[in-house]
């Protein structure tokens, strides 16, 4: 039952076809059997119990949360050996919201350690593993979230996205993600890694249900400064709106195969699928155009988002020292004991990004970098905002081809990281609401594209990701393990 | 601009609080010399010293404050239930000066 829709579900939950009880139990049977093949849960909450079931289409059905968001009396780890034993004492307002609703929480899904990774693989539980191909990786850092909602234990689990952190692995996973424009989701109770940057956000198996989820979650929160009144904006009501003349714009310097001489098969396969996907939507009346943007620019969107979340990072997770919370290094001396804890608590990724967070910060150095980060942003930013006077969204493909093999990406940025890889992170520099959809197989591997809108135009996002998803055949689909 | 070395990387490291293995200290200069390859290509854009560094997702955003109230603290005992060392109602901290 729980590889169906939210309607679908609260529908065989009125009609009495199966209890909230019985969904529990499969959702928790079913973590079990996707922890031990992919690696995608922290902790699985076997006292979770069945609710009661109201008119809220969230009551009753099990979900999973990310462990970088604090649970009241739960085990909240960020998949960091820092905080391996850390228990908050209050809930997060968005997860709060939902079981405020009646849905049922059943398990924390792995990540990389504090979102500070693209790959899944630095969890301090261990990699998570694709359930397509368990030779390659879900993309990172909601590597268990995407995991679990694709293997079908439930319809949506929460995710975070500093990067691309919720976007990336949806597309890898052939399912949907999406983060709203900044500040429609509370942060409070969200373990920060890059403020500036960070959004909550969902997965889920269809536009319908993402709409359902962000629209129970959402709301202003008096814990959170930057979030705002969002009760104008509904979500679920306008999926289905008109999108006959709307505009979209691609950036031909990212999606137009002549750019990459070189290409690969799969980078073939991947500009093909996305082109074709784009002549798809156009049988709709949606107009889409090429745009050209400053290669320099785009080239640096890698460098600005490091220089940026590291710098952020490395003030964020200066609370981390083992005293207050945390196993405690055994050195009797204070500073001896937290390097203990540091050292032996963060992965190699996170340590040195640290150091780099820390070296752009430095008086001496923050002009060159820190500040020009910034200013790039806003360059990046302004032209992609001048863009959406003319146009309704963004539309790209989502990484250059599907899932990598766990060899393949090492998260290092060098000269020849492709800013096909990174682009999503122009939704975090502007707030942008954002959203990932299945749009192919290459190899039988899922593949995904990415509508971005103007700030607080969720609404239309949404409404043209939903209409796209209804001219493929991927709506709600299942991973299945692909036999290589 | 100095160089970034691995001397200057072992002593963020240690102002930081961590510890780096040789391979990390070569991650990071490796990383870094990437950073600053595309930031001097920056440096070239024509008036971007003139640009206003964009610190915030939302910049044009009239933050909302809450009143300056006093509200309840939480229990003592849930600030203390993390700690390693607790004594009574306070945490056990190392001693710090020596």
């Amino acid at each position: 039952m729980l590889d169906k829709t939210l309607k679908e579900i609260h529908e065989a939950l009125i009609n009495k076809q199966v209890t909230s009880e019985d969904l529990v139990k499969e959702a928790l049977a079913k973590s079990y059997e996707i922890k031990e093949k992919y690696n995608a849960f922290v902790t699985i909450l076997d006292d979770a119990k069945g609710r009661t079931v109201t008119d809220d289409l969230v009551s009753g059905i099990p979900f999973g949360v990310k462990d970088n968001y604090s649970t009241k009396d739960v085990l909240s780890t960020g998949s960091s050996n820092t905080l391996n034993n850390y228990v908050p004492f209050y809930t997060a307002t968005v997860v709060q919201n939902l079981f405020n609703k009646g849905a049922i929480m059943v398990n924390k899904t792995a990540m990389d350690e504090f979102g500070m990774g693209g790959t899944g693989t630095t969890c301090h539980t261990g990699p998570v593993l694709n359930p397509w191909d368990k030779t390659r990786m879900c993309a990172g850092s909601s590597a268990g979230s995407a995991c679990a909602v694709a293997s079908g234990v439930y319809p949506y689990a929460l995710g975070s996205d500093t990067g691309d952190s919720i976007r990336k692995p949806a597309a890898f996973c052939g399912i949907v993600g999406y983060k709203p424009t900044y500040g429609m989701l509370s942060r409070y109770g969200l373990f920060p890694f890059a403020s500036s940057l960070d959004h909550c956000g969902v997965l889920t198996r269809c536009v319908e249900d993402a709409a359902i989820i962000v629209d129970a979650m959402k709301g202003q929160d008096e814990n959170d400064m930057t979030s705002w009144d969002s009760s104008n904006i509904h979500l679920e009501k306008h999926l289905n709106d008109n999108v006959q003349g709307k505009k979209l714009f691609y950036i031909k310097e990212i999606a137009d195969l002549e750019n990459y001489p070189n290409a690969s098969v799969e980078l073939k396969e991947h500009l093909q699928n996305f082109h074709d996907t784009l002549n798809k939507f156009k049988t709709l009346g949606v107009e889409i155009e090429g745009v050209s943007i400053n290669q320099e620019l785009l080239n640096a969107i890698a460098s600005v988002y490091v220089i940026i979340s590291c710098a952020e990072a490395t003030s964020n997770m200066s609370n981390l020292t083992g005293i207050i919370f945390g196993p405690r290094g055994n050195n009797p001396k204070v500073m001896d004991m937290i390097k203990e804890h540091r050292t032996l608590g963060f992965s190699p990724l996170i340590k040195r990004r640290f150091v780099i967070g820390s070296y752009v910060l430095q008086k001496e150095n923050q002009e060159r970098y820190f500040k020009n980060a910034q200013r790039v942003r806003r360059l990046i930013v302004d032209k992609i905002e001048e863009l959406f006077q003319k146009y309704d969204g963004l539309i790209l493909p989502v990484s250059s081809g599907p899932a990598k093999h766990f060899d393949q990406d090492d998260d290092c940025i060098d000269e020849n990281t492709s800013v096909l890889e990174e682009h999503l992170q122009i939704g975090n520099f502007g707030g942008f609401p954002s959203i990932t959809i299945p749009s192919g197989f290459i190899n039988d591997l899922p593949v995904g594209i990415n509508i971005t809108g103007a700030r607080y135009h969720d609404e239309l996002v949404l409404n043209l990701a939903s209409k796209l998803e209804s001219l493929m055949p991927y709506k709600g689909q299942i991973a299945k393990e692909v036999t290589k | 601009m100095p160089k970034f070395t691995k001397e200057m990387v072992d002593d963020y490291a240690a102002k930081l609080l961590i510890g780096l293995t040789e391979e990390e200290n070569k991650m990071v200069l490796d990383e870094f010399e990437a950073i600053d390859k595309s930031i001097e290509n920056v440096t070239k854009i024509k008036g971007i010293e003139k640009i206003e560094p964009m610190t915030h997702a939302l910049d044009n955003f009239i933050f909302s404050l809450r009143e300056d109230k006093a509200a309840p603290s939480i229990p003592i005992e849930d600030a203390l239930r993390n700690a390693a060392r607790v004594e009574g109602r306070e945490i056990e901290v190392p001693k710090v000066v020596d």
